[in-house]
Order: C-alpha cells, then sequence, then structure tokens
C-alpha cells in the first residue's frame, strides 16, 4: 500500500485530504508544517507528497529541495492557495523544483487523486 | 501785465518762459502717466499727450469735457466723483480701478490726486495723475497662476503616491483574506466531492452538492478578481495587437448596448503589439464602457472611444512618471454620463468601492481594471465633470517587435472551439492562437459533427462556451457518441446562461468547468489538466 505524507498547515483542508486518500486504500502520514515533515521524514514508507507551498517555519519550495535530496524517486504535488506572495509564481517555481503536478486551490480532489494514481502506477511498471 | 519783446528785458524775460514751458510741457507730455488738471466743475482743464494717446483723442477734443463726457456718466457717478471730492476736501487720494477702454479692452490703473492750489490758497483745481498697471498686474497674476499650477502638480503627485500606497495596502490585504478563503474553500469544494461519491448519480442530492460545487468555482472566480486587483495572479501574456481586442470589444459592446446609447469609435485599423493578456485586455475595455455605458442611466448620450500613440516622453511630461517605456498606446473611453464627484473620483479604483445599490456589481470592476493596467506597467487615469460626463484615459507601453510562439506547426495542439459570442470568441481565438494552439472553430450543429467525423482533423481538445447561440449542450453529447470520440472537453461557463451544462458534466466528458471571465493563464492550466 503506497504511502502519502499530507504536508499542509491548515488543520480542515488537511483533514479532508486524509478523509478522501484513506477512501483509495492509501496510508496516511501527516505534517502541520515543512519542518517537521522533514524531521520526521519516513522515505521507506512513504511513495508521494502532497505539500502546501505557504506555511510557517520551513516553506514548501524548501521542502520540496530537501525531500528530493533525501528521497530521490518521491513524487510530489504542490498545491497552492494564493495571495501574499502570487500563487501562480510559487507554483511555477515548484514545478521548476521539480513537483510532478502543481494545483492551485480551491482544486478538485478528484482530479488531484487521478493524478496521484497516475503518478504512483507509473512508479509501479 | 504786458511784455513788449522789443524791450531787451522783456524779451529775455519771455525767452525764459518760452523755455520753461518748453521743458514743462516736454516733461508734462513725456510721463507714463496720463496727467490731467480737472477743475472743481470736474471739467477737463488740460490733458497731457499720454493722456489724449489713451484716449485716442486731440487734446482740444478733451480740454472743456466733464469726466462724464469721457468715462460715462456711470463710472463717472460711481467710481470716480467720489475720489475726487474727498481730494477737494484736501486729502491726497490714491486708488486702483479697472475699466473697460473704449478699442482696448479692460485696462488696470493706479489713480493719485493731487489738491492744486492756485492763489489765494483755495483748492479750485486738481491733479489726476493715471498710471496705466495692467501689463504689470498680468505679470502678477501670470505668477500667481504659475504658483497654483505648480502647487496643484504638486498636489496631485501626492495625492498619486498616497493613492498608490492605499490601493497596495487593500492589495495585500485582500491577497491575504484571498489565501485563507482558498483554503476553506478547497476543504468545502474537497468534502462535497467525497459527499457526492457517497449519493447515488441522478439523485436530487447529487445535484444539490453539484450546485454546492458550482457556488465554490463562482467564489474561486471572485476570489481571483481580487488577487488580479492586488496584482498578485501571474498573468500570461502574448504579444498581440490591442486594436484588434478593441474592435472586437467595442463590437461586443455595440451589440449589447441599450438603444439610449451611440458608439462612437475613432479607431482607426493599425498594428500596435502590446505584451499582454487578451483576455485581460478585452476586460480592461469591456469594464470601462459597461461603466460609460451605466453612467449614461436610461439617458440618451454618446460612449466614444480612441486609440493613439504617444512618445514615452509626453507621458513623462504628462504622467509625472519616472520611469517610461519608448511609446504608449493611448486609448481613451469618454462618455456624456452624470459625471463624478471630485470626491467619488478619488476612491473608483479601490475594490469593493460601488455606487451602486448592494448586490448590483460587486464593485471590483474598476479595481480589477486598475490592477491589470498596472501589471502592465500602463496607467489609467481618469477625469470627469459633473454632469458632463468622464473620460479613462489607460496608457498601455507599446511592445517591441512581433514575438512568435516557437511551437512548430506540427506539434502544434488541435483545439476544436465550440464559439459562443462572437467578439467574447474572437479574443479567446486570439489568445489560444498567439499562445500556440491551432484552432477550428464551430458555431453550428453541423459544422461541430464534420469537425468531429474527420478522422484527420480529429482535435485533442474540445472547448466549449456556454454562451454559443446555435449549439445545444445535447448536440455536443450526441457528436462525442457518435463519432466515439473521447476527445477532453473544457466548458466556460457564463453563470448567466442556462445551456444545461449538467447535461455534459453528468456525462462525464467535461474535464476542466470553468466559470466566466477567465484568463489564459486559467484555459492554459486547464488545456495541460485535460490532456495528459
Amino acid at each position: 500500500m503506497a504511502g502519502i505524507l499530507i504536508i499542509e498547515d491548515d488543520t480542515e483542508l488537511r483533514e479532508m485530504l486524509k478523509i478522501s486518500f484513506s477512501r483509495r486504500k492509501y496510508t496516511i502520514l501527516e505534517a502541520g508544517n515543512g519542518k517537521d515533515a522533514i524531521t520526521h521524514f519516513k522515505p521507506g514508507v512513504t511513495d508521494l507528497v502532497v505539500t502546501d507551498l505557504i506555511m510557517p517555519e520551513e516553506d514548501g519550495l524548501k521542502v520540496i529541495m530537501k525531500l528530493r535530496e533525501i528521497k530521490p524517486s518521491i513524487k510530489i504535488i504542490a498545491i497552492s492557495g494564493g495571495g501574499k506572495a502570487g500563487p501562480g509564481s510559487y507554483l511555477n517555481l515548484a514545478k521548476a523544483l521539480g513537483a510532478d503536478a502543481v494545483y492551485s486551490k480551491p482544486f478538485s480532489v478528484n482530479d488531484m487523486i487521478l493524478k496521484i494514481e497516475e503518478l504512483l502506477n507509473f512508479e509501479q511498471q | 501785465m504786458d511784455f513788449d519783446k522789443n524791450k531787451p528785458g522783456d524779451n529775455d524775460f519771455i525767452n525764459f518762459l518760452t523755455r520753461e514751458k518748453y521743458f514743462s510741457d516736454h516733461i508734462l507730455n513725456n510721463s507714463r502717466s496720463m496727467i490731467s488738471v480737472i477743475n472743481r466743475n470736474y471739467v477737463y482743464e488740460k490733458v497731457n499727450s499720454t493722456f489724449c494717446k489713451a484716449q485716442n483723442e486731440l487734446s482740444d477734443s478733451i480740454v472743456g469735457k466733464t469726466l462724464g463726457d469721457v468715462w460715462g456718466e456711470e463710472i463717472f457717478r460711481k467710481n470716480i466723483k467720489p475720489n475726487i471730492d474727498r481730494c477737494f476736501s484736501g486729502d491726497v487720494v490714491k486708488y486702483e480701478a479697472s475699466f473697460t477702454v473704449p478699442h482696448t479692452g479692460k485696462r488696470y490703473f493706479e489713480v493719485v490726486f493731487r489738491t492744486f492750489p492756485v492763489e489765494s490758497g483755495e483748492i479750485t483745481h486738481l491733479l489726476a495723475e493715471t498710471y496705466d498697471i495692467t501689463d504689470l498686474k498680468l505679470s502678477e497674476k501670470i505668477a500667481v497662476e504659475k504658483e497654483e499650477e505648480f502647487k496643484r502638480i504638486e498636489q496631485m503627485l501626492e495625492d498619486r503616491l498616497l493613492q498608490a500606497q492605499k490601493l497596495e495596502t487593500i492589495g495585500s490585504l485582500a491577497g491575504g483574506i484571498a489565501h485563507d478563503f482558498n483554503n476553506i474553500l478547497a476543504t468545502i469544494s474537497g468534502y462535497s466531492e467525497l459527499l457526492q461519491e457517497d449519493l447515488p448519480e441522478g439523485s436530487t442530492s447529487h445535484q444539490n452538492v453539484a450546485r454546492i460545487l458550482f457556488a465554490v468555482s463562482k467564489a474561486r472566480s471572485l476570489i481571483n478578481q481580487m488577487l488580479t486587483f492586488s496584482r498578485q495572479v501571474e498573468q500570461d501574456k502574448v504579444t498581440v495587437n490591442v486594436y484588434e481586442v478593441l474592435k472586437e470589444t467595442i463590437g461586443f459592446i455595440k451589440s449589447a448596448a441599450p438603444k439610449n446609447v451611440t458608439v462612437k469609435s475613432n479607431i482607426r485599423k493599425s498594428n500596435v503589439p502590446v505584451f499582454a493578456d487578451p483576455t485581460q485586455l478585452f476586460r480592461i475595455f469591456l469594464n470601462l464602457l459597461t461603466n460609460a455605458i451605466q453612467s449614461l442611466e436610461d439617458r440618451k448620450g454618446i460612449i466614444s472611444v480612441s486609440m493613439s500613440i504617444v512618445s514615452g516622453n509626453r507621458v513623462r511630461e504628462e504622467l509625472k512618471k519616472k520611469i517610461v517605456a519608448d511609446e504608449y498606446v493611448l486609448i481613451k473611453i469618454s462618455d456624456t454620463g452624470r459625471g463624478m464627484d471630485p470626491s467619488l473620483i478619488r476612491r473608483i479604483f479601490e475594490p469593493f468601492f460601488t455606487t451602486r445599490e448592494v448586490g448590483k456589481g460587486t464593485g471590483l470592476g474598476l479595481s480589477v481594471v486598475h490592477g491589470i493596467v498596472t501589471e502592465m506597467g500602463g496607467e489609467v487615469l481618469v477625469s470627469s465633470e459633473m454632469e458632463k460626463g468622464s473620460v479613462f484615459y489607460v496608457y498601455l507601453p507599446v511592445s517591441i517587435g512581433i514575438l512568435k510562439e516557437s511551437v512548430p506547426s506540427g506539434k502544434r495542439k488541435k483545439i476544436l472551439f465550440i464559439e459562443g459570442n462572437k467578439h467574447e470568441s474572437r479574443i479567446l481565438s486570439l489568445a489560444l492562437e498567439s499562445a500556440g494552439f491551432e484552432l477550428m472553430n464551430s458555431s453550428d450543429r453541423e459544422s461541430l459533427f464534420k469537425a468531429l467525423s474527420d478522422p484527420d482533423s480529429n482535435p485533442d481538445l474540445i472547448i466549449c462556451m456556454s454562451d454559443t447561440d446555435n449549439i445545444k449542450s445535447s448536440d455536443l453529447l450526441e457528436a462525442l457518441e457518435k463519432y466515439g470520440t473521447k476527445t477532453p472537453c473544457i466548458l466556460i461557463d457564463d453563470p448567466d446562461i442556462d445551456f444545461h451544462e449538467e447535461i455534459l458534466v453528468n456525462s462525464g466528458i467535461v474535464s476542466q468547468h470553468l466559470i466566466k471571465p477567465v484568463s489564459l493563464k486559467e484555459i492554459k492550466n486547464a488545456i495541460q489538466l485535460s490532456i495528459k
């Protein structure tokens, strides 16, 4: 069973993603900020990361770079809520830094799940 | 006393007097003041040549006349007589006066009346000295006007700076709120999708949840507008001819404008490249034109649009802008509507500021215009006069050269584009073609079936505008089923038009459901997500 790490500081949103992914029989790991995510990262059981970009402590772009360093094969989906520093440019940067897919909030979880399946299937082949 | 010029002593005296008279006449006549001697009956007894010149008369025709004769009875009675009477009672009277002089128009004078005691010491005459100070006055006036103009520009620059800072603050506030709102919306839409999964397809509850999701997209679109204002949405830009966009927008407005409105367009076919998202340009012009129409209310009126090229130097000069592009295109949109109060003008670019009743208009229109124009390095200004109308000036930097997207034609993605309103569709086509897509347009059932039946022209994607006139959503579904194509479809939804889009959404062919207004960035994202 593939493992997904959700890094999101908004607890409601994190909970929603957790419930949605659990239905597809994924193992869910959670972190409320980027720093925790990196400290407690378990490369062995994490196949894919869904990370917010604008977060307190470590921001999402650094998280992407560090996780890639620890586990180069990891799949990464970046999400951003817009505002502050500009959602478009953040998402583009995330993509440039190697995120496999990017979504701006609000997004369709069903779309995201399809993408996750595609990314993880590709991994298995 | 009689003198005999043949007597030597008398002759000397006569010579002396003649010389004295010559000198004093010379002094008198060469004075820059009009000098005259006036007696107690207000009659001129002597005038100098300056006086005569000013009156354009000979001395003889003035001497013997009353002041009333020369200046007119009314001026004499009101302005001159009281001062003369004061002088005859022993004062030196000095005042400034202005009156209209025949042939030369309005002049300003400094007037001095001095007593002129004769023989017994009794005051029988007075000496009037009138100096024309019009030129002095005018140069003073010009200096004052210059000072005022300087102050006005200084004030304007200060106002603009304050305004810019205010908009910046509101912008970052709006951006911050938008971020939190998008998190909340993501949660709502996520749970709604979960809920939808649990409900039987086709059930009322399933449809109700679809309505929640639709409301989420509308909220998202509103937040996007807020972000556009605060310039926190990255725009996808292409080089586009602003003339094309303006022409289509005017066409759109003409087709939609009520009968009381005359739209006069003063734009000549030209090639003015700007670096912009064509859909955003369309929104700028559409917002300004719609506002112009609304300013007329139900009255008859004219909206005029003009376009011209201005040099960077002129923009630097007129807008007091420090950094300028080489050239700007100036689009002027004026109306003959109600006009605006200065206090209103100062606030119109603020988001959520609206003069319309609550519920009519979001108050985001002009703030979005401001955001887009500023993001492009342009300026939007307004001038207005109550009951006369308003003029909006949009300055956009002209882009250098034409940039062509470097997508080889063979590798271009083919899009079947189901057109809505032809003008708005044209803008979208412009945007998509400039972004490197190949478009096949379809505006009726027949061309739709033809496009899908031909395996050679098989599109990679369908974009369908919900305000299409001659194609029903069921036609599209039928065509797709008939030819067994699984082409993904992006639906661009106009919430005001009932296209029965649920037929398409429920059948699962809609890969992305966008709500108008859409930006090129959003469409490109949707295309990326749709074409795997």
